[in-house]
């Protein structure tokens, strides 16, 4: 009789503790305002290896339910949306296809945030904390499905104009990471 | 120490009078049914050796006791309906003031239209209105359901998102009165908090002008509050935040333009006085965790600036 | 003696009697220009005295009215459709191509949308290089503050020099008998979110050019340069003070609501007129008669209107002004607190109609919100205002205020969403000009068939980002087709024929008087029609949507060309020029699902097409 009743038990364990990462909510996150570079250089190709503080935050963020949520509420709040629309672009590029002109990877997005690029992307640097940036790189890499679609967000509060976040399949990025503008 | 005690049996206005006069009335005869239950329970313990009643007897004992709770029901159904009939007396009364209360996660944003646009103030956490007039609220919700509750003025009032509902308000007396969100919004809805203060009508026009003013201009400003409007203006403070008269027009968070007029910051949580506000500026997530303040950290010296900044906007 | 004769041709050519009577018409009007060149022979270059001035297309409007309209007619009904291409240029430019070549003399003049080349072609040499190109190298990062595409509406030229507008906020004038720069003035700054995509016009010396931006919360000028030097003489605000507006005791608006002091700034929320739109992005037209430059000023700054309560002056309307020194004279509001980014910047074109029993002098405007306007130039009274296309979100205008009268259950509010409004945000007709042929007396309208659901959201400004606060999605309005091209009976009120198009008719319209209308449509297909009867004539591939404006001209072989820009874009095209997904319909703000299979019927391209008969 008790035997199922451990079984349960350990079932339930194991399921609360695997949920919890996925909401972990790190609010006081120590990086300071975005500053040059942050740690990030424009390639991903580093001499000596991975760099930065920012990298680890980057990559927890992908699995990361919260951090994607955030990253949509600051998409908006940011005017983001008033360029990429949500995600289908206008005056910037759509966001939610297979094409990057500047790499997909999060170090890629991170960086285009934070510089600028050259045809028209503002530099948000020193604007934005580190950590806000990273959750809008997990944000953007999930219209694209290229960030998990279990801890997408899916609510969508304004007139459905998209398919949720968390029901795109994923688009393979058409140019390779950290490949050239053309 | 915030101000303001919320105690909903010390009333201010009309609407939290007739409350209280329904809450009195409920408990004068709450307490008269308890001592008569009361009552027969003893009798009934501490008579001993009486005679069982027969079929008629108890059957006009439960007939009785029917009548009675059928006679407390009613009167508490009077004093419900005739003082909730009676709570908003200020429809069709003139000389209204109209305010947009906008609730979001996790503070309030206040507007007040005025009678021509250029008119319009919109501050934040702080209502201020003129006692005697009846006042308007007019109430909607950003994000998720919030609730209005100034314990001494009135009583609660959702606020949902995407149905807009409407209140009427009184002060009748001066004075200054806590209130808070009362419908579970998220992380920090119990740091949710608003003040209204109840001025003379004079002293609203005062505040109502004095709202509408931008913020000094850079020739205003001591040397040290200069260099913080610039660290203001550069960084990411602009992202969120509106200080009229500088290029600051964002939404996200509330309005700063007379942020050293109030007597609280974060939404009732601190006073607002200069450690405080040190504290909220670069680590506000230490004061209220999951708000949408980022911690900003600085070092002493522009931390000085930035405060020497905001506090002279008055 | 000037004023009165060019009263006397402008009399004799518009009131010919609406029979084809070209040869008169075009007879009168040679004698006519001839005399004006005799008395104003300084306002043209040598080159161009020698020529009839009926062949050459020297301004994006072809006149200073706007008109739009050719007094050639070797082209006619009888013979257009043997019409083929002579020769073609490429840009190189896969962005939308919304300009106007100049015809000056010999010469063709062209501008391209970003990086703006400028190109100069001798027409001896139809098919040959161009005799000179100039790069302005404008800032690349001006790319991310421009709308809608980063087209470029045309050049003007004046006194041997051709002037136009850089993206990133630059006049340039360059030498056309060289190639090289004359001066370049900045304007605009692209960290505010102003950039310049207009035609300027040339007046008196001055050369007219304004501001875009209001989707990035800019504040609206039309300002004056000096055309020989660059500087700036005179700078018009659309909103703020009386000061900054150029508003003084000259001012006589003909409504009430906008006869007060210092009404920019007291009919918006307190500071908000910082960021109040009105931006000057359209076409100038100028009467030498009243001496008045006439503009649209564009939508206010937010879209969401909640957000700014009051009129909002003087956004979303007209303004008469003096070009000297820019003055305003009158001032009519097209839509009073405009609730769904109307800008009030379509052309105005300047003719005289028979009304009333005589000819009164007036402009024909077709707005955004759905109607057309006939103004009375001297004052700015509305003359009548008629629906043009389907119109549900306001109920005609106040015949004694003048103000639209919007339908309240059609209003955007905050976290809802309002459906089936129409005219949706690029309204019954966006930027496209018509044109107006005295042959008929009638109005050639490239418009739109389009209604949207719309829903308020927060917005912030945060300058050099867009300040929108709304989301809106637009969908095809009554009977499918999403835009049209209709012939306008302006005397009448009331439309002549239609055609339907699939897509917005985006491209300009062009009248001869050979009888013939042409204009293009957004799968590529460049057309001429009757302009009696709106019978299709002829119509070509040019490979790439047409959005540009034709043009018409007499080569230096005395033959009848027409041209026109192919290349798909500006913002209805923006699906294809900008590559976007069309999952998202809000994608450019409101047009990617409703333009999600121009993907598949057109492609980017840039190329200007010239056409002549064999």
């Amino acid at each position: 009789m008790k035997m199922p009743v451990a079984a349960v038990a350990l079932l339930a364990a194991s399921a609360l503790g695997s949920g919890c990462k996925h909401e972990s909510r790190d609010l006081r996150p120590t990086e300071a305002v975005s500053k040059a570079g942050g740690g990030v250089v424009l390639s991903t190709l580093f001499a000596g290896g991975v760099p930065g503080a920012i990298a680890g935050t980057l990559q927890a963020n992908q699995e990361n339910a919260y951090a994607m949520n955030e990253g949509k509420r600051l998409f908006d709040a940011y005017n983001c949306s008033g360029c990429h629309a949500h995600g289908g672009g206008g005056i910037g590029p759509a966001l939610m296809d297979a094409k990057w002109i500047y790499g997909s990877a999060p170090q890629n997005v991170y960086a285009t945030i934070v510089e600028g690029r050259p045809n028209g992307m503002p530099s948000f640097r020193g604007k934005l904390p580190d950590f806000q940036v990273a959750q809008l790189v997990a944000y953007v890499r999930s219209m694209s499905g290229l960030a998990g679609g279990l801890w997408a967000p899916g609510r969508n509060d304004s007139m459905q104009v998209k398919p949720g976040e968390n029901t795109v399949t994923m688009q393979s990025p058409v140019r390779a990471e950290g490949a050239p503008p053309p | 120490m915030i101000p303001g005690s919320g105690y909903a049996l010390a009333p201010a206005g009309p609407q939290a009078a007739r409350l209280a006069q329904v809450f009195w009335g409920f408990f004068a005869v709450c307490v008269v049914v308890y001592v008569v239950v009361v009552a027969l329970l003893l009798l009934g313990v501490l008579r001993p050796g009486a005679a069982p009643l027969d079929e008629a007897g108890r059957l006009r004992l439960v007939a009785l006791g029917g009548v009675l709770t059928a006679v407390a029901l009613v009167a508490l159904l009077v004093i419900s309906i005739r003082g909730g009939h009676e709570l908003n007396p200020m429809r069709g009364a003139k000389d209204v003031l109209t305010v947009h209360v906008i609730g979001r996660q996790w503070w309030w944003e206040l507007r007040y239209p005025g009678t021509a646009p250029d008119q319009q103030v919109v501050t934040a956490n702080e209502l201020h209105i003129p006692v005697g007039r009846p006042v308007l609220l007019e109430l909607e919700s950003r994000d998720v359901i919030h609730s209005f509750w100034v314990p001494e003025l009135h009583g609660k009032r959702d606020l949902v998102p995407g149905h807009d509902s409407t209140t009427y308000l009184q002060a009748d007396r001066p004075g200054v009165f806590r209130g808070q969100c009362a419908e579970f919004c998220g992380a920090q809805h119990a740091q949710m908090g608003i003040l209204v203060i109840a001025e003379p009508e004079s002293d609203f026009q005062a505040w109502l002008a004095a709202e509408r003013r931008p913020a000094p201009p850079v020739s205003g400003l001591t040397p040290d509050a200069q260099r913080g409007r610039e660290l203001f203006l550069r960084g990411t403070c602009v992202m969120c935040h509106r200080v009229a008269g500088t290029p600051a027009g964002a939404t996200m968070g509330p309005d700063l333009t007379h942020l050293a007029s109030r007597r609280t910051l974060a939404a009732g949580s601190l006073p607002n006085v200069h450690e405080h506000l040190r504290r909220w500026v670069t680590d506000a997530q230490t004061v209220k965790p999951g708000s949408h303040m980022p911690p900003t950290p600085l070092g002493t010296e522009d931390q000085h600036s930035l405060l020497a900044f905001l506090e002279a906007l008055r | 003696m000037h004023v009165a004769v060019t009263h006397g041709c402008r009399r004799e050519v518009n009131s010919a009697p609406l029979q084809s009577r070209s040869r008169t018409v075009q007879r009168g009007t040679a004698g006519c220009a001839l005399l004006l060149l005799a008395l104003a022979g300084c306002q043209r270059s040598a080159a161009a005295a020698s020529t009839d001035p009926t062949g050459e297309w020297p301004m994006v409007g072809k006149d200073y009215q706007n008109r739009r309209f050719s007094e050639l007619d070797q082209i006619a009904t009888a013979n257009v459709s043997k019409l083929k291409v002579a020769w073609t240029f490429s840009t190189g430019i896969p962005k939308g191509h919304e300009g106007a070549p100049l015809i000056v003399g010999d010469m063709m003049y062209l501008v391209t949308p970003f990086p703006n080349r400028a190109y100069a072609f001798d027409l001896r040499n139809p098919g040959g290089p161009p005799k000179w190109s100039y790069e302005p190298q404008p800032s690349a990062a001006a790319q991310g503050v421009a709308c809608c595409d980063v087209v470029n509406r045309g050049p003007a030229f004046w006194q041997g020099k051709l002037y136009f507008n850089t993206l990133d906020g630059q006049t340039v004038a360059v030498d056309t008998a060289t190639g090289k720069e004359a001066w370049r003035t900045r304007l605009a700054e692209i960290n505010q979110g102003e950039s310049m995509t207009m035609a300027p016009l040339v007046v008196k010396g001055k050369v007219l050019v304004g501001n875009s931006g209001g989707e990035f919360g800019v504040r609206g000028w039309l300002a004056a340069l000096n055309a020989a030097s660059g500087k700036l003489l005179w700078r018009a605000y659309s909103t703020g003070s009386d000061a900054d507006c150029l508003i003084g005791p000259d001012f006589h608006p003909f409504y009430a609501h906008d006869r007060g002091r210092d009404l920019g700034i007291h009919t918006w929320p307190p500071d908000h007129w910082r960021q109040g739109g009105g931006t000057v992005w359209g076409f100038v037209s100028y009467d030498p008669t009243l001496d008045l430059i006439y503009y649209g000023t564009a939508n206010p700054g937010v879209w969401n209107p909640e957000m700014r309560p009051g009129d909002n002056k003087w956004t979303a309307g007209i303004f008469a002004r003096r070009p000297e020194d820019g003055r305003a004279v009158w001032f009519y509001q097209w839509s009073a607190h405009d609730l769904y980014d109307h800008d009030g910047i379509n052309e105005n074109v300047l003719v005289d109609l028979p009304m009333g029993g005589r000819t009164r002098a007036v402009l024909g405007h077709a707005d955004r919100n759905g109607y057309f306007y006939l103004l009375d130039r001297a004052t700015g009274e509305v003359v009548s205002a008629k629906p043009f296309a389907t119109v549900n979100s306001s109920h005609g205008v106040d015949g004694k205020t003048g103000r639209l009268i919007p339908a309240e259950e059609k209003k955007p509010r905050q976290g809802r969403v309002v459906r089936n409004v129409c005219p949706a945000a690029p309204g019954a007709k966006d930027w496209q000009p018509m044109a107006f042929s005295p042959q008929t007396g009638w109005f050639y309208i490239p418009h739109n068939n389009l209604c949207e659901d719309i829903e308020g959201v927060d917005a912030s400004y945060i300058a050099g980002t867009p300040y929108i606060g709304v989301n809106v999605r637009y969908h095809a309005g009554p009977g499918g087709n999403r835009g049209a091209f209709t012939a306008w009976d302006p005397v009448a009120g009331k439309a002549v024929w239609t055609v339907s198009e699939t897509f917005p008719a985006w491209s300009g319209a062009l009248a001869t008087a050979g009888g013939l209308v042409f204009y293009g449509d957004m799968e590529g297909w460049f057309k001429a029609l009757d302009a009696r009867t709106g019978v299709l004539l002829w119509k070509f591939q040019t490979g790439s949507g047409v959005i540009g404006q034709p043009i018409s001209y007499r080569g230096p072989d005395g033959k009848q060309y027409v041209a026109v820009f192919s290349g798909v874009g500006g913002w209805a095209g923006s699906v294809v020029s900008g590559d976007l997904d069309t999952r998202d319909a809000t994608a450019s703000n409101g047009w990617g699902d409703v333009m999600k299979d121009l993907k598949g019927r057109t492609s980017k391209g840039g190329t200007l097409y010239v056409f002549a008969l064999p």
